[in-house]
């Protein structure tokens, strides 16, 4: 009995070190180019654009672009605009993601129980999703403008506002007024994706429940949420991100006013960068930005790899 | 414990009928099997009695409360469902005492009443593992003790070991029949496996088409069959039928079968002279003779041998035949053989209607 040979006959059939590096290489070659494109591609402008936070950017200054450290983020920390921001974000982001999905939630579990032309009722109700935005911005701004739209007046005639006025001129409800359009237009995107997981749990574990003797209110909190409860988390994850940077309904129903009242993260750096022509500085709070996401989306997938492992 | 009363029960969905006018009378601690193909309205008959469908009309009795307007959850009632529906997200003990936290059980007697019925199960070890982690045997386990630990007034089993393999399937038959034995619970069970009707049923109640066929012993409906469907559907191999007219030949009553053969018809046999009638024999009671000793005569078309016995298919003139025998014969394909139909075994039903003569 010998255990050797097979070691021993494989050694002299080794290639030689130059052709074994090349075969070692072989793989990486062919998936080169692919790599490269899509490195260029996607880092190359990041890198880019990252880089221009530590320079001085000023489109109308023809003599900036020099390096200068860190000095826009001190500029960032004694801005009180950038606060202010800061603080519109949170509340911007929190009640419509909230209210996006809650509403969204409620449309998803009427759609998800039968009833006669329900196929027609919801294609209609995913509808807002395919307005673009800019128009459903400025159909809102109409909606809640007194002379043309119909919004203040019923407010008013409820006892929610004082008198017919437009909350998107008024500096301490401003705010609600793009985050009720945002939450008009998000709701479907909860609805598709909290449905499609709701018809995913199968019926007779609901009857298995109902049969245990859970009631209807113990069968949503014991056996619909604990099913839903990766895709709430994933789908709360997306919509938080995209929202924190969705700027295009402030931008066109207020223009980050009025005295910057709307102005979230992402506003404030387009105003910096396109109306004020300050690259580096905008890009210096876009940097701060991605750095509070990320580390928001960390601890989001954290959360859900919890969620699916118990 | 209790009794189940079904009167007069009828369901359509819509315009389309699929149960009509079931009664049925359950004893209280009886085990009675609802067979028949799928489609037949069984598994219907079964959620109406759970409360997970609806009832068109008709009552349904579980003891003395009437249940038609009942939720399932206050019907006091455990059901084991094909797929078996465990909570995928809870452990299997928390699966078994779901339905007792649910009724605030105290947590001594929770805890005293799964673990008796885990041991009891053999599920003791796998009391905190997730139900995905379990085969399919285990989660069939999990799903009876999650009926067991309520101590309902009935049980209900919807077609629980489809998902199984035969091996295993045979295992839990035995399982379910010996639990039944020790908790003596009221038991439905549906299923469209005659084996398992056969083997567990105190009563089976045979359905086809949304009508009850015949409510029986297992041996009544085997020895007894009321129809055509009843005949055919217990009982494998399946029985043999062949085509014939009854005869009167002075006091003699005979069989002529559409060979042109006449054989006489059992004693006390119904029906009139002329009446096309289709005669039923069990392949056991088909004797066959390589010695050319009897009535008949055929040749060999194919063996299948069970182990048990052999199924020997026989071909004749006019029709094909399989007889049972428990001997290990390897006959040659094409063999001559001589068989007997013994006038006592025949089953003789109406060609028409399909229902067996009267006596």
């Amino acid at each position: 009995m010998s255990t050797m040979p097979l070691y021993e006959e494989a050694a002299p059939r080794r290639p030689a070190p130059l052709r074994r590096l090349a075969l070692g290489l072989e793989p990486y070659l062919y998936i080169a180019p692919s790599v490269i494109l899509i490195a260029t591609i996607m880092l190359v402008p990041l890198i880019v654009g990252l880089s221009y936070a530590f320079r001085d950017m000023q489109l109308i200054n023809p003599f900036s672009g020099g390096f200068i450290g860190l000095e826009h983020f001190r500029a960032l920390w004694t801005d009180a605009a950038f606060w202010l921001s800061m603080k519109n974000t949170l509340v911007w982001t929190f009640a419509s993601v909230a209210l996006q999905f809650a509403f969204g939630l409620v449309l998803a579990l009427l759609l998800n129980s039968p009833f006669p032309g329900r196929g027609i009722v919801q294609a209609l109700v995913f509808l807002p999703w395919a307005v673009p935005t800019f128009l459903s911005g400025l159909n809102w701004a109409w909606l809640f403008n007194p002379v043309v739209g119909p919004l203040p007046h019923w407010m008013a005639a409820l006892g929610i506002l004082p008198a017919p006025e437009n909350i998107l001129s008024d500096p301490s409800v401003a705010i609600w007024g793009p985050i009720i359009a945002n939450v008009w237009w998000g709701i479907p995107f909860f609805a598709i994706t909290l449905l499609a997981a709701l018809q995913s749990i199968p019926q007779d574990i609901y009857e298995a429940a109902s049969i245990d003797g859970a009631g209807a209110w113990r069968r949503f909190t014991d056996i619909t949420l604990p099913f839903l409860a990766p895709t709430i988390a994933i789908a709360v994850l997306l919509r938080t991100v995209w929202i924190a940077n969705f700027a295009d309904l402030i931008i066109v129903m207020t223009n980050g006013g009025p005295a910057d009242q709307t102005q979230i993260v992402s506003s404030y750096i387009f105003t910096q960068a396109f109306r004020r022509l300050d690259f580096g500085y905008a890009s210096a709070i876009a940097m701060v930005l991605l750095v509070l996401l990320l580390a928001y989306s960390f601890v989001i997938i954290l959360l859900r790899q919890s969620l699916l492992r118990r | 414990m209790a009794s189940i009363d079904i009167q007069g029960v009828r369901k359509s969905y819509g315009t389309v009928p699929v149960l009509h006018n079931v009664d049925l009378s359950i004893q209280d601690g009886e085990f009675v099997v609802l067979v028949g193909p799928s489609g037949c309205g069984k598994s219907t008959l079964l959620r109406m009695v759970a409360g997970l469908e609806g009832i068109t009309s008709g009552a349904i009795r579980i003891g003395e409360r009437v249940v038609n307007e009942l939720a399932p959850k206050d019907r006091d009632i455990a059901m084991v469902f094909q797929s078996y529906a465990l909570y995928p997200h809870m452990t299997v003990r928390d699966n078994m005492n779901y339905s007792l936290r649910l009724r605030r059980t105290p947590a001594e007697r929770m805890a005293h009443v799964v673990s008796a019925a885990a041991s009891k199960l053999g599920l003791d070890t796998f009391l905190d593992r997730k139900p995905r982690t379990l085969s399919g045997g285990q989660r069939q386990r999990v799903a009876m003790g999650r009926s067991i630990v309520r101590q309902p007034q009935a049980f209900l089993f919807d077609e629980p070991l489809s998902n199984l393999d035969a091996r295993l399937r045979e295992q839990m038959r035995v399982e379910i029949k010996k639990l039944h034995r020790d908790l003596g619970t009221t038991s439905i069970y549906v299923t469209h496996d005659q084996v398992e009707a056969m083997t567990l049923a105190d009563r089976i109640v045979a359905m086809n088409g949304g009508v009850v066929q015949q409510v029986g012993t297992p041996l009544d409906l085997y020895e007894r069959p009321t129809n055509l469907f009843v005949a055919g559907f217990i009982g494998s191999p399946a029985i043999n039928i062949i085509n014939a007219v009854l005869r009167h030949d002075g006091e003699q009553r005979l069989i002529a079968l559409e060979s042109g053969e006449r054989i006489p018809a059992p004693p006390r046999v119904g029906g009139h002279d002329g009446q096309a009638v289709k005669v039923g024999i069990r392949p056991e009671d088909v004797q066959i003779s390589a010695q050319a000793e009897g009535d008949f005569a055929g040749h060999v078309e194919l063996v299948e041998p069970m182990g048990l016995g052999t199924i020997v298919h026989l071909g004749t003139a006019h029709h094909a035949l399989k007889a049972f025998v428990v001997e290990r014969v390897n006959y040659p394909v094409g063999t001559n053989i001589a068989y007997r139909l013994p006038a006592s075994k025949l089953h003789i039903f109406d060609a028409k209607t399909g229902q067996r003569l009267p006596e």
